[in-house]
């Protein structure tokens, strides 16, 4: 439907004219008495409404409808006369309907919300913006040319209107009006006016006329009118099982009618299928509906059902016990299938009806095959071998990255980007560094830098964040120091993988890759990186160093071995070997003589040590994590177990220089690839 | 996107072509199976995942191959073509709208191919005929043109431009055409009809329609999640979109750059409807864009193998479709100013699943349960996670600002039973009392407000006789406040019914009266 059709605005013009006071002559008795105490007592006289009255309530029920399907975007100007029922002594030109046209006329010129809107979004094309609107009139005429009479002022006040609209900002010429003028009628009494089809009384005005008993008439009247000027179309849910309001623990199947927009029958019309589809004509072949029928099981709400529409409804009875029955069980948040009798007598699942925050929805179900059926498998495709994805970790960032509505404020607006660009800049933020395979990461597989690198993607960081994050740093030195082994993947590379401190490298690189592209964001994340970097602390000839170090080490280790029995790895040995002589060439190159080369010495030019002494208390009370509580635990428990080495006895910093003897002794150089210690 | 061909089997198609250097004799028919075997090789070379159906033709219609990716079926079938008697277009268009109506509903988009020599029949039934008496038919034998699904319409004339034209047959497909809204295109043969010329003219098909190079069926895009990203390719291709033609007449299309927004549970968007869903499929980077589809084989060996690296290269599409299938949850991106969808792992086998893309209608709240979707912002925005610190709360679904008529207690008199089960509970409530006096006073009260506004005094008058009349009905062993109250409630509903605007005002209620049987209550 067009946003600016004739059903943007509708006026209901309610004649309050003496007449309508009549008695509509149906009657509705209100004293129904139950059997137990029936007896011998007269019920009251049954009451009846007034013209006034049917009027009245089929409007609200018009308007309930309408605001049921469409609580948006449609715009109902209910123009009563005045309220309470007329007063069948009042002078009648003083209330005669003319003026509620008028005034219904009035308000149709009047811009709403929407068009003001359009206009102004669309500054170059706002002449597209329509202004048309929809009378509905209830009325007891006199005659068919009264009924005249009522279309001609309504036409001449169109004009009026259109010209004083012109000049105004507030006010829009109407281009087409749709006059639907119901008169009604008590029952028992012939009709003065003829039903009448749309007819054209000028390019800018329409008019019908329907002519109706009052009461029940009115009603139906009313509710195909709804349908037929909002698109609506009529499903009725069959064989819902309800328990029994006496009998607990029977069922019987109710059925339930539904309004809606036309398009959830859409599938139905397209394919002819209309009628084969159950529908059913109901209440003397005035009105159509589709028959639906209710399905068992129910489905879960965690199931994506691949669903073309989904439209609002109103129930036709709202307050009967089945509608309530059904709507209050989908208020309560369940869903049901429903299923569509087809000609051959097989069912296809066509419908569903759910609520989604109070209100109910029926949705339209794909029913038919889909071209995208059996399609390649994901792992058939590009990236499809991969089988180590951080799947998990992705999934918590997904979790962490779940919208939710911000309420719309000034302040909103005043920070300068909506809520969803927002959330675009933190996914953003999120993912500057985030290697997709378990094999790429390490510090994403350590527990221990999570705290880090859960606040380094923040827009901002607190001063207690920027202490976790040293915190965080800290702990990582503290477990390089005691050598813990970190979770480097093996993959690709051949053997054991890359040594401990080597290790520990690739670790303090990634580290620091992460925290530099957040570094722009605040001086707070500066600060993490300048700990970082203060904390690994190694300039290269240092790191370099230390490598040899464990180098030689190494080859002490072997050297050792290979006074027992010849090394057999010889050739990697080999290598190894060649590349320490280059670094060892290199380095010494570069290196002064002052700087002592052994473990134990110590490192220059950082804080290491000062950071190491602050940090004993402060891991005491900060966060440890789990791996490093059990590693201190299991230390400790073993120490009991065993006379403690002497070196470590020994040690300087828990390090302790080995065959100390033989420098002793020697004072020089021993093995083939040593060199100078001292 | 679907494909019928629609092959002319009528006995003008039998019709030898003259040809002065070739000694075969070839029949318009034999030139025609010729250009769909290469559009059938084509397809299955290029788009595996296309289904094609064959219909044949000629006073009446046959649906020969269903819709299939098998092309061999297809092939078989069109070898094994029989010639039938005369042409009758319009009965095998029916028949075409049937096919694609039962197999897809109305809503996809649908190719046909008609093949034909160009004599279109004579007399009744004829093209001519059809075309002549479009106008004043019942609506159950309208013309079967426009199709109820959107559908291009390719014709393949087994036959030059000239002979048409010295005809009105010519004249007649582009009204064809038109019927159709414009969407498809006539192919004529160029020169003389041979192979070549066959050929050719099916080599502009498959330029036009079914080349690689157009995409006409495969979007190439570029999926973002920040700056993790992966080429990929949206199949099949979506189709632009006509919001409001009043007010906004432009067609819209998807961005090539397709930027994820956050992310939503399964359970909180909910089977959102959609207006198209798409497969999302990652492509390697280093290769040419266009020819990389699923399927695509120029050379198969090579193609293997480069499919076997692309198939170790870490892509973002695979980690994303797997956690949101482990997750339960579904992505919401950006298809373009105001337009979003979502993505999510869709499985189609117990093994086979893919990363699906659903597109919502255009429009700043697609979903109204979400609300405004640029209003949607990160949960670090919210004062406190509006997941709950154990995830066992959800922001959605958002709560319209006024309920709906039934999830509140709306007075609807409309039909008798719903007046007299609202007196009813007034009386039964009034059986009740002391104990129920806020009930009562509730329920009357309702009453009373929807009486005066539907200036409906009588029922005022009835009901007040009613509670009078409960009040005489009451046993000996009943409160005493219980007959107070109902004379109370009588009298203030009596009062309201003469319209006296002291007593019948809307928003005055009528409040219980005030007594005190604390005292001697007990010993009466």
């Amino acid at each position: 439907m067009k946003m600016f059709s004739v059903s943007h605005k509708t006026a209901f013009v309610v004649d309050h004219c003496p007449y309508m006071a009549e008695s509509c002559r149906q009657q509705v008795e209100c004293d129904v008495l139950t059997k137990s105490r029936g007896q011998g007592m007269i019920p009251l006289a049954p009451v009846s409404k007034s013209l006034w009255t049917c009027a009245v309530e089929c409007s609200m029920e018009y308007c309930r409808i309408l605001y049921d399907v469409y609580p948006l975007k449609k715009l109902l100007m209910s123009a009563l006369a005045a309220v309470g029922p007329p007063n069948p002594q009042e002078d009648p030109e003083c209330c005669s309907v003319l003026h509620g046209l008028v005034a219904a006329v009035e308000s149709l010129c009047k811009i709403t919300e929407y068009q003001h809107e359009a206009r102004t979004t669309l500054m170059d094309t706002a002449d597209r913006v329509a202004n048309r609107g929809r009378i509905i009139c209830l009325t007891n005429a006199k005659s068919d040319t009264h009924v005249r009479m009522l279309e001609d002022c309504v036409q001449e006040t169109i004009l009026e209107q259109n010209k004083m609209a012109a000049g105004s900002d507030r006010l829009m010429p109407i281009q087409q009006c749709e006059l639907v003028l119901v008169h009604i009628f008590p029952q028992g009494e012939d009709t003065l006016v003829s039903d009448r089809p749309k007819k054209e009384v000028s390019s800018l005005l329409t008019s019908e006329v329907h002519s109706v008993r009052a009461g029940r008439h009115l009603a139906t009247k009313l509710n195909i009118l709804v349908q037929q000027h909002f698109d609506l179309a009529s499903t009725t849910i069959t064989n819902i099982p309800m328990k029994e309001e006496q009998h607990a623990n029977t069922s019987a199947n109710y059925d339930v009618e539904l309004l809606h927009h036309r398009d959830a029958h859409l599938e139905f019309f397209k394919s002819g299928d209309l009628h084969m589809a159950g529908s059913t004509s109901r209440d003397s072949g005035l009105k159509e509906t589709v028959t639906l029928k209710w399905c068992t099981p129910r489905t879960n709400s965690v199931e994506l059902h691949y669903c073309t529409g989904a439209y609002r409804i109103s129930p036709t009875d709202v307050n009967s016990r089945p509608s309530s029955c059904l709507t209050n069980f989908l208020l309560n948040g369940r869903s049901v299938l429903l299923e569509q009798p087809r000609k051959s007598g097989s069912k296809v699942i066509s419908h569903m009806l759910s609520s989604h925050g109070g209100e109910i929805f029926l949705h339209v179900l794909n029913s038919t095959r889909s071209t995208l059926e059996d399609p390649p498998s994901i792992s058939e495709g590009c990236g499809g071998r991969v089988t180590d994805y951080r799947i998990t970790d992705f999934g918590e960032f997904m979790r962490e990255n779940r919208l939710t509505p911000v309420p719309e404020s000034p302040d909103t607006e005043a920070s300068g980007k909506p809520p969803a660009e927002r959330a675009k800049a933190q996914l953003e933020r999120y993912t500057r560094y985030w290697p997709m395979i378990i094999s790429q990461t390490t510090i994403f597989n350590m527990q221990a830098v999570v705290p880090l690198a859960n606040l380094i993607v923040k827009e901002s960081l607190s001063e207690e964040d920027l202490l976790t994050c040293q915190k965080t740093v800290y702990n990582l030195v503290d477990m390089e120091r005691k050598n813990d082994p970190l979770p480097i993947s093996t993959v690709g590379s051949r053997g054991k993988g890359p040594k401990r401190d080597e290790q520990y490298r690739i670790m303090w690189n990634e580290l620091e890759t992460l925290v530099k592209t957040h570094v722009a964001g605040s001086e707070r994340h500066q600060r993490v990186l300048d700990c970082i970097i203060a904390c690994r602390s190694k300039p290269p000839e240092e790191e370099e160093r230390k490598k040899r170090g464990r180098k030689r080490e190494d080859k002490e280790d072997k050297a050792e071995k290979s006074i027992n029995k010849d090394s057999e790895d010889k050739s990697w040995q080999e290598s190894e070997r060649l590349k320490g002589v280059v670094e060892r060439v290199k380095e010494e190159q570069g290196e002064s003589e002052v700087i002592k080369d052994s473990p134990d010495s110590p490192e220059p030019l950082n804080k290491k040590p000062r950071l190491e002494e602050i940090q004993l208390p402060e891991k005491a009370k900060g966060p440890v994590s789990l791996l490093t509580m059990w590693t201190n635990r299991i230390t400790v428990a073993n120490s009991r177990k065993h006379q403690e080495f002497a070196g470590r006895i020994s040690s300087v910093n828990n390090k302790a220089e080995l065959y100390q003897h033989l420098k002793d002794e020697n004072g020089m150089d021993l093995h083939e690839n040593g060199k100078a210690t001292r | 996107m679907p494909t019928v061909v629609l092959m002319d089997a009528s006995l003008s198609m039998t019709r030898p072509v003259s040809l002065e250097q070739c000694s075969e004799e070839l029949q318009r028919k034999n030139l025609a199976v010729a250009g769909l075997t290469m559009l059938f090789e084509h397809m299955a070379n290029n788009y595996r995942l296309e289904f094609t159906s064959l219909v044949a033709f000629s006073s009446l219609w046959e649906l020969l191959v269903p819709f299939t990716r098998d092309y061999n079926t297809l092939q078989e079938a069109l070898n094994n073509l029989e010639d039938y008697d005369k042409t009758c277009l319009e009965s095998a268009l029916h028949g075409v709208s049937n096919v694609v109506q039962q197999e897809w509903g109305h809503a996809c988009p649908t190719q046909v191919v008609l093949v034909t020599d160009g004599s279109l029949g004579i007399g009744k039934g004829s093209l001519r005929h059809s075309l002549q008496t479009l106008k004043g038919r019942p609506e159950d034998k309208k013309f079967p043109l426009p199709f109820p699904f959107p559908a291009k319409l390719f014709v393949m004339c087994i036959a030059n431009a000239e002979e048409l034209q010295m005809t009105d047959t010519m004249h007649n497909l582009e009204q064809l055409l038109q019927l159709n809204g414009g969407d498809g295109q006539i192919f004529t043969m160029e020169g003389q009809l041979c192979l070549k010329s066959v050929q050719s003219m099916f080599g502009r098909l498959i330029d036009e329609v079914y080349s690689p190079f157009h995409a006409a069926l495969y979007f190439p895009a570029v999926l973002r999640c920040g700056n993790l990203a992966s080429d990929v390719q949206v199949f099949p291709r979506p189709e632009p979109v006509f919001l409001d033609e009043e007010i906004d007449p432009m067609p819209r299309h998807i961005l090539t750059d397709l930027e994820i927004v956050g992310f939503i549970e399964i359970g909180d968007i909910s089977s959102p409807p959609v207006m198209s869903r798409h497969l999302v499929l990652p492509i390697a980077v280093n290769k040419e864009v266009d020819d990389v589809g699923p399927g695509t084989t120029e050379e198969p060996e090579e193609e293997t193998s480069a499919n076997q690296q692309a198939g170790k290269v870490p892509n973002f599409c695979v980690l994303l479709h797997g956690s949101l299938k482990v997750e339960g949850m579904v992505a919401l991106v950006q298809l373009g100013p105001e337009w979003y969808g979502m993505l999510y792992s869709q499985a189609d086998s117990k093994k086979k699943s893919n990363l699906m893309m659903s597109l919502f209608e255009p429009g700043p709240e697609p979903l109204p349960w979400l609300g405004k979707v640029s209003q949607l912002g990160p949960i670090s925005d919210a004062a406190e996670n509006p997941y709950g610190e154990d995830d066992s709360k959800s922001p959605f679904p958002l709560q319209p600002k006024i309920k709906r008529s039934y999830a509140q207690n709306v007075t609807v008199w409309i039909k008798a039973s719903g007046l007299q089960t609202d007196v009813q509970k007034i009386l039964r409530n009034a059986r009740k009392l002391p104990e129920k006096t806020q009930t009562f006073y509730k329920e009357l009260n309702r009453l009373r407000k929807a009486a005066l506004a539907f200036g409906f005094w009588e029922l005022l008058k009835g009901v007040a006789e009613l509670l009078e009349r409960e009040c005489t009905l009451l046993p000996d062993t009943a409160h005493p406040d219980a007959a107070f109250q109902l004379s109370h409630a009588a009298k203030q509903l009596k009062l309201a019914s003469t319209g006296d605007s002291q007593y019948a005002a809307f928003d005055q209620n009528i409040n219980p009266m005030h007594t005190d049987f604390s005292g001697g209550g007990a010993g009466m």
